[in-house]
């Protein structure tokens, strides 16, 4: 549905984004996460036609030429922008006439969903929140196939994060309307994004589904022993099963337990070669685990659970410091 | 393009401030005239229309200035617009419409307003009178809609909105077209008739007095169309401001 072809876009020689390609299809909720300053607006700002890309091209819908005529089918919010001396229903009304939206009782549908039916005060008057709301409001506007919201809960307090999480899944859930929704928390976005995008100064870095960023992230239990085989062979006695295929080392895709080699001893144990397997599954029964591995003549050397957090995983994604 | 001009409309007609302004104009205009109304001559009508007419380009099209085209630059509208797919040339085309028709409503009400003011204190006007003040109505149209054209340049070019108003103030106010029309005397006096002021002045007398007037239109048309070009060129140029 939405495409970015290695989209550069380079002020002076600052580059904001470098060969950026991702793909949106059609139903996602894409979340577009990244530090403050990664290039996730201006990347927005591309799709939208704001800024012109120094190179590479975005595709909407099967179209690379002529996208404006695409855009009108969309709705954005890149910064809420409305006329200061405008009350909300006259902002709307107005956004109506100019996206040539007749369908009655729209703009009153709106501002119920958004929490601002009755507000008579003008936009100049808002809260941070409110102007969000309003945004949000206005990028549904028409109910367009897709709608590209640039850090929606900025300035919403806690009971506006949850309503505009429920606006959005409620929408998508009734109308399979497609959202990018850019954010730097990744935990927000991952309440109810279907598919992510990272990006780091002005770099893609990976794009995941919402069930395999889980699968990286999930509790795990790790245990370094001199000899994988033989403990492997020992697990086997609690039915825990060997994997058929290694896994990329940290990030387990599949439910069966991983088993990784290390050859660095590790420092202070006076162990020799030693092996880490990964479980993602018997986790509470970490006590057994033990008991078999010794009492099958394994030298255990360390046994304990990790779970990565959405936060930990971002970061070591982007190569950051995990403590941070 | 239509459903924007109307939005554009819907959008004049809900700024609570026009109306407060306006009526200050005209309660402003109205004491003028009050003031003046001892020493009325029988050739009042027309020349005090003259005089306060000149008004009308930097004080009504000012603001109509600062409401169609600075709003869009201090709201962020611009950006708005162009996210929902619309073309930046027929954004520029619809300002000037705007500009035009705005300025054409309330330019064509003044006249009225000053005759049936004048008749009120006293000096009623005859129907000739009433066709050289609308004469002059539409010279300051001209000259608004001129002046909003060239200042749409540094609207669409920079992204300015302050600097945007303040030149086109100076333009409105003649402080340009002075400077510019001494300098081109001086030094190509031939240019001296094509200078705004100039061309504007020309239609005015021809209508006036019968004069030629195709060539004025000509050049007024080229005038504000080459400036129109100029702003959708520097728009298309220019990346969205935030």
């Amino acid at each position: 549905m939405l495409k970015t072809h290695a989209i550069t876009k380079k002020y002076g020689e600052f580059f904001a984004l470098k060969d950026v390609s991702l793909a949106v299809r059609q139903g996602d909720i894409y979340g577009l996460v990244g530090r403050n300053g990664a290039g996730k607006t201006t990347l927005l700002k591309c799709i939208m036609g704001l800024a012109r890309p120094s190179s590479g091209e975005v595709e909407i819908n099967g179209q690379t030429q002529n996208l404006r005529a695409a855009r009108h089918h969309m709705g954005f919010m890149i910064n809420p922008a409305f006329f200061s001396y405008l009350n909300p229903k006259e902002s709307l009304e107005y956004l109506c006439q100019v996206k040539g939206i007749k369908a009655k009782g729209e703009v009153g549908r709106l501002l119920m969903l958004v929490g601002l039916d009755g507000v008579k005060k003008p936009f100049k008057e808002f809260s941070l929140g409110m102007k969000q709301r309003l945004g949000i409001a206005g990028a549904l506007l028409g109910s367009p196939a897709m709608v590209v919201l640039d850090e929606p809960i900025n300035g919403l307090d806690p009971q506006g994060i949850i309503d505009m999480r429920e606006v959005i899944t409620g929408i998508h859930a009734q109308t399979g309307t497609t959202f990018v929704i850019s954010s730097h928390i990744l935990s927000e976005l991952d309440l109810i994004a279907t598919r992510f995008g990272f990006i780091e100064e002005g770099v893609f870095v990976q794009e995941i589904t919402h069930h395999d960023l889980h699968e990286h992230t999930r509790k795990s239990l790790l245990i370094e022993v001199d000899d994988a085989v033989k403990a492997w062979a020992a697990l086997q006695v609690l039915g825990i099963q060997q994997p058929q295929e290694p896994q990329e080392p940290g990030f387990s895709s599949s439910r069966e337990p991983v088993i990784q080699e290390s050859q660095a001893p590790a420092a202070g144990k006076g162990k020799g070669k030693a092996s880490q397997l990964k479980l993602t599954t018997h986790l509470d029964q970490s006590h057994l685990i033990a008991r078999t591995l010794i009492d099958s003549g394994v030298e255990l050397y360390d046994l304990h659970r990790q779970e990565t957090t959405l936060e930990e995983y971002f970061v070591r994604l982007i190569g950051g410091d995990p403590s941070c | 393009m239509l459903r924007y001009l109307r939005s554009e409309i819907y959008r004049l007609l809900h700024k609570k401030s026009m109306y407060l302004y306006l009526a200050g104009l005209a309660i402003l205009y109205a004491l003028f005239a009050f003031v003046r109304s001892g020493g009325f001559t029988p050739d009042s009508l027309i020349s005090h229309a003259v005089d306060l007419f000149t008004f009308l380009p930097p004080l009504v099209g000012g603001y109509f200035f600062a409401a169609l085209y600075t709003d869009d630059l201090s709201s962020k509208n611009l950006t708005t617009l162009i996210g929902f797919g619309m073309s930046k040339t027929g954004l520029v085309l619809a300002k000037l419409i705007l500009m035009l028709v705005s300025c054409a409503v309330l330019y064509g009400l003044m006249p009225l307003f000053h005759c049936a003011l004048y008749a009120v204190l006293g000096w009623p006007g005859s129907a000739a009178n009433m066709a050289t003040v609308y004469l002059f109505a539409l010279r300051a149209l001209l000259l608004t809609l001129a002046f909003a054209a060239l200042s749409g340049i540094v609207v669409y070019g920079l992204q300015r909105g302050t600097f945007a108003f303040v030149l086109y103030i100076l333009l409105a106010f003649n402080l340009i077209s002075s400077m510019l029309t001494v300098f081109v005397k001086m030094f190509v006096p031939l240019l001296a008739d094509y200078l705004i002021l100039g061309i504007t002045d020309r239609m005015v007398t021809g209508l006036l007095l019968g004069g030629p007037l195709l060539l004025p239109c000509i050049a007024y048309v080229l005038y504000v169309a080459v400036a129109a070009a100029l702003s959708a060129l520097a728009f298309h140029k220019k990346e969205m401001e935030f």
